[in-house]
This record gives structure tokens, sequence and C-alpha cells, in this order.
């Protein structure tokens, strides 16, 4: 008895690699529809910050995730340009990350099809192309923006366009989100957030979710969203459930995993200690 | 020769450093035009940067091959991976999409980056499970606390894990999702905030000891 409960406390590593990877497939393949109830009070922050907003504003999204982060962030960037398109207000969309250009190219394909099709590029909204250095932009976004981003992505000038009608800089702004799996986020509160009290507001990992804590009770952040369930909190709020609430499943069963694990674990030590 | 290897450097830092931080605190349009033309540059120079590091790998790889070094044939892969976003990327003018359709950095972004990219990432998820099974075990009372919390957050985090909450401690009319919401806005912020505020004192007194030309590493050894 006491052999086989050390045998289990020494596990291969490689049967709980397929223990996971089981317990991920299935959800994956046919969700089982488990019920989002308790949505996220920062996720609901945001989404009534953007609700708040006169139709018209403009929404300056800086979606700075790569393909590593895709599971968390991009069901998140989706949700909130879905949500800001049917209130009608303007966005304009640029990435701070090498890695993220395919990323927006993406939900530029998908405006059109399936996103937003009525909405025009050019006078809805407005994809700037990637910059390399982070705080040079941001600094730049509260003179004056057109010294940096006079042309959209494909090399046509952004001063005209519809979208842009009385923007200059971040002053001329309503709300900033960042999405992001990096430490930009600090970066847009600091150089933008703080300097041109201009409200912002952020999508993250949830890894990195506890981290936020500190600007959102002092204001300095207007919500977040964090992880997989804060985008299936968001997806839920705007009704329009997609890869973040079919994600939440198999996230359900890998957490309640590593519970059985942790708490087993734990029982083996206790009966090989005291019995 | 010490004049143009240390002290014009120097100079230099100070004048810039003391100017960059100054227009930070005075909107005045000089200060901004200022701003603008650094802003400019370092867009610039960052962008150069890249090249740089690429060089630097690149360099380091070969030597890798060259000399044999134990693993030396992932390096290869470094070139080959390159040459997949690389290529296209000059094919296609640095394009992804063309009209509706996908460029070739396009393809190669989303069917081969992405792909790999997604994977080398979600290759964590094992890691964790697999290390959280070893780590959370309870040996200390600074374990337990650790144990408990983290416990009570995996919980909290997941619908299947608050419905499980509330078949088994529904009674307690304590919802598991308010002790998370204490747990991330009390002892959380409160550790956070500790660590924000040393790294922007340790940030301040480094920018302010290169700016009074007190550290000097960035000049390299010379």
């Amino acid at each position: 008895m006491k052999s086989t409960l050390e045998k289990f406390l020494k596990i291969d590593r490689r049967l709980i690699f397929l223990a996971l990877a089981i317990v991920l497939f299935f959800p994956i393949v046919r969700p089982l529809g488990l019920p989002n109830k308790n949505l996220g009070k920062d996720v609901v922050n945001i989404y009534n910050h953007i609700e708040s907003l006169p139709a018209g504003s403009f929404i300056l999204m800086s979606l700075d995730y790569d393909p590593a982060t895709r599971p968390e962030l991009h069901p998140q960037a989706i949700a909130l340009v879905k949500h800001s398109f049917r209130l009608n207000h303007r966005i304009g969309i640029f990435t701070l990350n090498a890695g993220a250009t395919g990323m927006i190219e993406e939900i530029a394909e998908r405006i059109p099809k399936d996103i937003a099709p009525a909405k025009v590029y050019g006078k809805d909204y407005v994809i700037f192309p990637y910059q390399p250095k982070p705080q040079a932009v941001m600094t730049q976004l509260g003179i004056d923006m057109y010294a940096i981003y006079d042309k959209d992505r494909n090399g046509a000038p952004t001063r005209e366009m519809e979208v842009m009608k009385g923007i200059h800089s971040v002053k001329d702004m309503s709300l900033g989100i960042c999405v992001t799996g990096t430490a930009l986020l600090d970066a847009w509160v600091a150089y933008v957030g703080d300097k041109y009290n201009f409200p912002m507001a952020g999508g993250v990992t949830a890894v990195s979710q506890p981290g936020y804590g500190p600007y959102l009770q002092t204001g300095q952040l207007k919500g977040l969203i964090g992880g997989m369930k804060g985008a299936a909190d968001y997806e839920s709020l705007i009704n329009e459930l997609d890869k973040g609430t079919s994600g939440i499943d198999s996230l359900s069963l890998a957490h309640i995993l590593v519970i059985i694990l942790i708490v087993t674990s734990n029982i083996i030590m206790l009966v090989l200690k005291y019995f | 020769m010490t004049l143009i290897k240390k002290q014009i450097p120097l100079l230099i830092c100070f004048v810039v450093g003391f100017l960059t931080l100054s227009s930070y605190y005075v909107p005045h349009p000089v200060s901004e035009k200022y701003m603008e033309g650094i802003n400019k540059w370092e867009n610039i120079v960052f962008g150069f940067a890249f090249l740089l590091g690429l060089l630097s790998l690149f360099f380091s790889h070969y030597n890798k091959i060259r000399r044999r070094v134990p693993g030396w044939g992932y390096s290869i892969f470094v070139y080959i991976g390159f040459l997949m976003m690389v290529v296209p990327a000059f094919v296609s003018w640095g394009q992804q999409l063309d009209g509706a359709s996908l460029t070739s950095l396009g393809w190669a972004y989303r069917f081969v980056f992405n792909a790999l990219s997604g994977t080398m990432f979600s290759v964590l998820a094992f890691y964790i499970v697999s290390t959280a099974y070893r780590a959370f075990r309870i040996k200390s009372p600074q374990a337990a606390v650790l144990f408990i919390a983290a416990l009570i957050m995996i919980i909290g985090k997941v619908p299947l894990g608050q419905m499980m909450w509330d078949g088994a401690l529904g009674w307690t009319n304590v919802l598991v999702a308010d002790i998370v919401e204490w747990l991330m806005s009390v002892p959380v912020v409160a550790g956070r905030r500790g660590i924000m505020m040393g790294l922007a004192v340790g940030a301040i007194v480094t920018a302010l000891k290169i700016i009074f030309g007190i550290e000097r590493q960035y000049m390299g050894k010379d």
C-alpha cells in the first residue's frame, strides 16, 4: 500500500501530460457549454465605459499580442471591436509588437466578412502600420499623431480620412485600449494615460492580470479583461459567444485536473507521514 | 582621445537626458517640437537595433555550426525559420493581404509562425500542470498559505470550479468569486504595489546616474 502511494507521488510526468491532453482534447472537439455566471467586475467596467461613450467616439486600440498568447487575447480583441462597432464608435487599430501584425491583418480580413460588414475602411475604422519603438509612439500620440502615423498600413494618407476627422492626438480620443501579453499596458498608463489624462483600459493574459490591481484601484485603468475567462465574460456581455466562450470549457477541466492532482498529492503525503 | 571617447558622449547623454526629462513636464511648443524629433529618431534607431540583433544572432549561430558545438543542428533551423518568413516578405512587399486573399507573407505568418509560436507557448501548460503537482505540497505553514490561496484562485477563476464551490459550500452563502475578489484587491495589490514602488525608485535612481555620468556601462569598457 505504502509503496503504491509513494509510486503515485513520483508519477511519471508524461502520464500527467497525457491526462492533460485528454482533458483538453474533448471539450475542444465537443464543447460542454458550461454556464459562465460570475462575470468579472473589471470586465463589466470596461463594457460599461464603452457603452457610456457617445456614438462616433474615437477608440484607439493597440493590439500588441502575438500568436503565443492568441487563444487568450485574440477573442478579447474581436469582442472589443464588435462591441465598439455595434455602438457606432470609430476605431483606430495599430500594434507596437512586430509579431502582432498578422493578428491585426486577420481582424482586418474578418471585419468586412463577419465582424461588421457594414463598416467602411477609412470612414469607420483605420489600421495604422507597425512602429518599432513603443515609448516614442506613445509620447508622440499625445503631441501630434500625424508625425508618426501620417499614412495607414497600405500607405494611404490618414489625415484626409473621414474616420480621423477632428483627431489630432490622444486628447481628441475617448478611450485607449491596449490588448497585450507584454508589459506595454504599464507603459500606456505611464506615458499616455497619466500624462494626458487619457482614459485607458486593457486586455491581458490571465497570468499577468493580478499585476494590474493597483491601476484599477486608482482609476488609472477604466477596466481590464483578463485571460480567456475575461474574453468569455465580454462575449457574454455583448451576447456574441465565440472562441473565448468555447475555450472556457477546456480551461475549466484543466483547472479541475490541477486541483485533483494537487489535492491528491497532499493527501498521499499526509497518509505517508502519519499512517 | 579622452575627449572624444568619454567627455563628449557624457555631455551628449547629459544634455539629451536633461532635455528629454524636462520636456515630459513642460507642455510648450518648443519642447513638443523637440520631443517630436527625438521620437522620430528613437523609432529609426530602434529599427536599426533589430538589424543589429539579427546580425548578432546569425553570427552566434554560424559559430555554433562551424564549431559543431552540441546541439548545433538546431542552429540550422534559425536560418530556415528566417528564410521562411523573410523571402515571402520580400516577394509580397511586406503586405499580408492582397485585397481579400493572403499573400505569401500572410500565408507564412498564419500557417507557419502562428502554429509554431502557439505550439511553443501551449507546451508551457503541460509543464505548469506537472510542476503544480510537485510544487503545491504542504511542507510548511507558508506552503499551506500558498496552497489555500492557489486552490481558491483556481476554483474561483473558472465556471466549473464556481459550480463545484456552490454545490459543496453554497450553504455558507459565501461566493468563491467574492473571496477571489478580496484576494486580488487586498493582498495581491499590496504586494504588487510594493514591487512597483521599488521598481520605480530603482528606475529613477538608475536614470539619474546615467544622466549625471555616474553609471557609464553603456559606453563600453574602453
